[in-house]
């Protein structure tokens, strides 16, 4: 199965990257291109407000209805987006890392599966409560999927292979499906209120959901960008990074944990979008290489740039503040993907 | 290999027993027999229950066990990825979309279109992943990597109309595509193994180069293979057969991913002995799916295809944890 860990998908038949030079100033530059997104994206919505207006409403706020809207609506809509985006974008690249396969994104953790089945669980049962709530379901559901999943895979004397864990999160992420399918098809009240949310949509995030969830992303990001090194040797398989020193056992646990953390807050905040997981670490392999030094933080920007992206075009160009970014990001990011993956990828010409 | 196979077709036969006898209606095993053996001499109603209902719906939920377990095996080889099953060239994705413009968006067409909507849409997604990864050859990563985003654009489109939808129309919908036989008739198996007979010897005849091109492209190539035809004529051969599969029951998940990963582990890697086994495990796997869905809810029915992930993922589970001693 050598020509598919995805290392070798972006090795020689690739022109060689630019140095670490043009790397670091192509990440300053996406930098203000997210900044620029962002900005624009606040200004967009039902009524447009002047960038001074934003900032008015962010350092002096004087209760005026038009600082309420965007303290209270395009601000947490804005930063949810920011924060799932990267999230997602990161703990996908960590999966691709750890599994070498480039069929694998957090949802292969069971982490998409066990947040909807969570939430479906507790709408059916509860009925529909606030938005709050279903938050911490998501995360609870997310976490304790990707837990089984990687007990599942990795327990034993043999402390088990990326192969095993792939295949122990097919499998209970296809359990846990067919388990909310089932659900669904019997309960049409169930389904009404969770179709938007499996989606994948950013509308209606408040700040206090928003704060709850920040503090596990950046200690998940902070974590991933610590150990980016040890993430690319992890990447070059078992073997080689036994052989360098490095415990895979140890590594692999602890980004599995990271994983767990951002994807599982980034579902939590929107919903189980799986393009950003699956897709942007492709991408910034594709224009960075295969070194994850440098994939992590422009897999962090780009998820974040694409999912407002998304979200603010979906806004802007459909004229529902509901539609979901889910789709809107297939449809933006999916072309481009497609252009890279025909002409970058793969041994031969 | 011998025993296991037998192993199989005996559970196989206990399987078909079960799911001509089980049902609203009970029918004893002396009847049965009866029915089989002396059509003439059986009640009217036991025979229009076992004939006309419950064998051909058994004969459906086998021949797409078998196909999609065939399949998978197929790709799994081809894309050299065991995550690979038939989804992976955007099968699942192209009839999922096709059936739901068609239930959703033109609610008024024949629910007769269905399968030919659905197939027709499986064709043409492995047809277009198939011709965007083509430059001047192939790679097994390019088709993954443009399987993975053709089928999100699919995807995203099968999305939106779920969530903006008419309700009705969505759960219908998500009810075919959870995957079920229960409109199984004689014309829809005849048809099914008609359809399926082809492929399905070629792929057992093509067994030494599947265990060839499992390999990289480089030794296949050095051993004499031709790599590309050989690739190009597999994923013909694997949406011909799941295609089909899909057309006639609609998204049976699971089967193909892991049918295939049971096979490897009763008979090892081989694939003269691995498709057999594999196609066996996919038919009995789906036909107790279908068993379970019809019989454990009764009057209510569950779809096969989310059965087939209940029952076949916990075995899988076992499996994995049974053997967590064994190094790599």
């Amino acid at each position: 199965m050598s020509d598919n860990r995805i290392i070798a998908g972006s090795g020689p038949a690739l022109p060689a990257p630019v140095g670490d030079r043009g790397r670091a100033v192509a990440l300053i530059a996406l930098c203000c291109l997210l900044a620029l997104v962002a900005a624009w994206s606040v200004t967009l919505g039902t009524a447009r407000f002047p960038f001074s207006r934003v900032l008015g409403a962010v350092f002096a706020f004087d209760g005026s209805r038009e600082h309420l809207v965007i303290a209270s609506i395009r601000l947490p809509r804005l930063l949810a987006g920011l924060l799932a985006g990267g999230g997602l974008a990161v703990a996908g690249a960590i999966v691709q890392a750890v599994t070498g396969n480039p069929l694998a994104s957090p949802g292969l953790l069971g982490i998409n599966a066990g947040a909807a089945f969570a939430v479906v669980i507790a709408i059916a049962a509860a009925g529909a409560g606030s938005g709050d709530v279903h938050v911490w379901y998501a995360f609870a559901g997310a976490a304790a999927a990707a837990a089984t999943v990687y007990a599942l895979g990795s327990a034993g004397r043999s402390g088990g292979t990326p192969l095993r864990l792939v295949l122990a999160g097919a499998v209970l992420a296809g359990f846990l499906t067919s388990l909310t399918t089932a659900i669904l098809i019997f309960d049409q009240g169930t389904l009404d209120a969770v179709r938007l949310w499996t989606a994948g949509s950013l509308s209606g995030r408040s700040m206090a959901q928003v704060a709850a969830i920040a503090p596990y992303t950046f200690v998940g990001l902070a974590a991933a960008t610590l150990s980016r090194r040890h993430i690319t040797t992890l990447s070059l398989g078992t073997d080689i990074a036994r052989s360098v020193g490095q415990s895979p056992l140890v590594w692999r646990g602890l980004s599995v944990g990271i994983v767990v953390v951002l994807a599982g807050g980034a579902v939590a905040l929107a919903g189980p979008i799986g393009f950003v997981g699956l897709v942007v670490p492709h991408i910034a392999r594709f224009c960075v290489g295969a070194d994850y030094r440098w994939i992590i933080p422009f897999s962090a920007l780009g998820g974040a740039l694409l999912l407002v992206l998304a979200d603010t075009a979906g806004r802007m160009f459909f004229g529902s503040q509901s539609f979901p970014a889910g789709v809107t990001m297939a449809l933006i990011g999916g072309p481009f993907f497609l252009w890279l993956a025909r002409y970058r990828a793969g041994g031969r010409p | 290999m011998k025993p296991i196979v037998a192993a199989l077709l005996v559970a196989l036969a206990g399987l078909s027993a079960a799911s001509l006898a089980l049902g609203d209606v009970t029918i004893p095993a002396d009847e049965l027999v009866l029915a089989i053996v002396n059509p003439a001499a059986a009640a009217q109603d036991t025979l229009m229950i076992v004939l006309e209902l419950r064998l051909p719906r058994a004969l459906l939920a086998l021949l797409v066990g078998m196909a999609l377990a065939v399949a998978g095996t197929i790709a799994q080889a081809v894309m050299r990825n065991p995550l690979a099953e038939p989804g992976i060239l955007g099968i699942n994705a192209g009839a999922a979309l096709a059936a739901m413009l068609l239930i959703v968006a033109l609610p008024g067409a024949s629910p007769a279109l269905l399968p030919w909507a659905s197939f027709a849409g499986a064709g043409a997604m492995a047809a277009a992943i198939y011709a965007l990864s083509w430059r001047g050859g192939t790679s097994s990563l390019r088709i993954i990597l443009i399987g993975i985003g053709l089928s999100s654009l699919a995807g995203a489109a099968t999305t939106l109309l779920t969530a903006f939808g008419e309700i009705r129309d969505v759960q219908r919908a998500m009810i075919w595509l959870a995957g079920s036989v229960y409109d199984a008739d004689w014309r829809k198996v005849r048809l099914l193994a008609l359809w399926l007979s082809g492929p399905l010897v070629l792929a057992w005849l093509g067994a030494r180069e599947l265990d060839l091109v499992r390999f990289d492209d480089d030794t296949a190539r050095g051993l004499g293979q031709r790599v590309d035809l050989l690739r190009a004529l597999t994923i013909l051969l694997c949406t011909l057969i799941s295609g089909a599969a899909v057309a006639a029951a609609g998204l049976i998940g699971f089967v193909g991913l892991i049918a295939p990963h049971l096979a490897r582990r009763l008979v090892g890697p081989a694939h003269s002995r691995l498709m057999p086994v594999a196609a066996l495990t996919g038919g009995a796997l789906v036909m107790a799916a279908d068993l379970l869905g019809r019989t454990v809810i009764a009057p209510a029915q569950l779809p096969a295809g989310l059965v087939t992930a209940l029952i076949g993922a916990p075995f899988l589970g076992y499996l994995l944890w049974g053997r967590r001693h064994v190094p790599a």
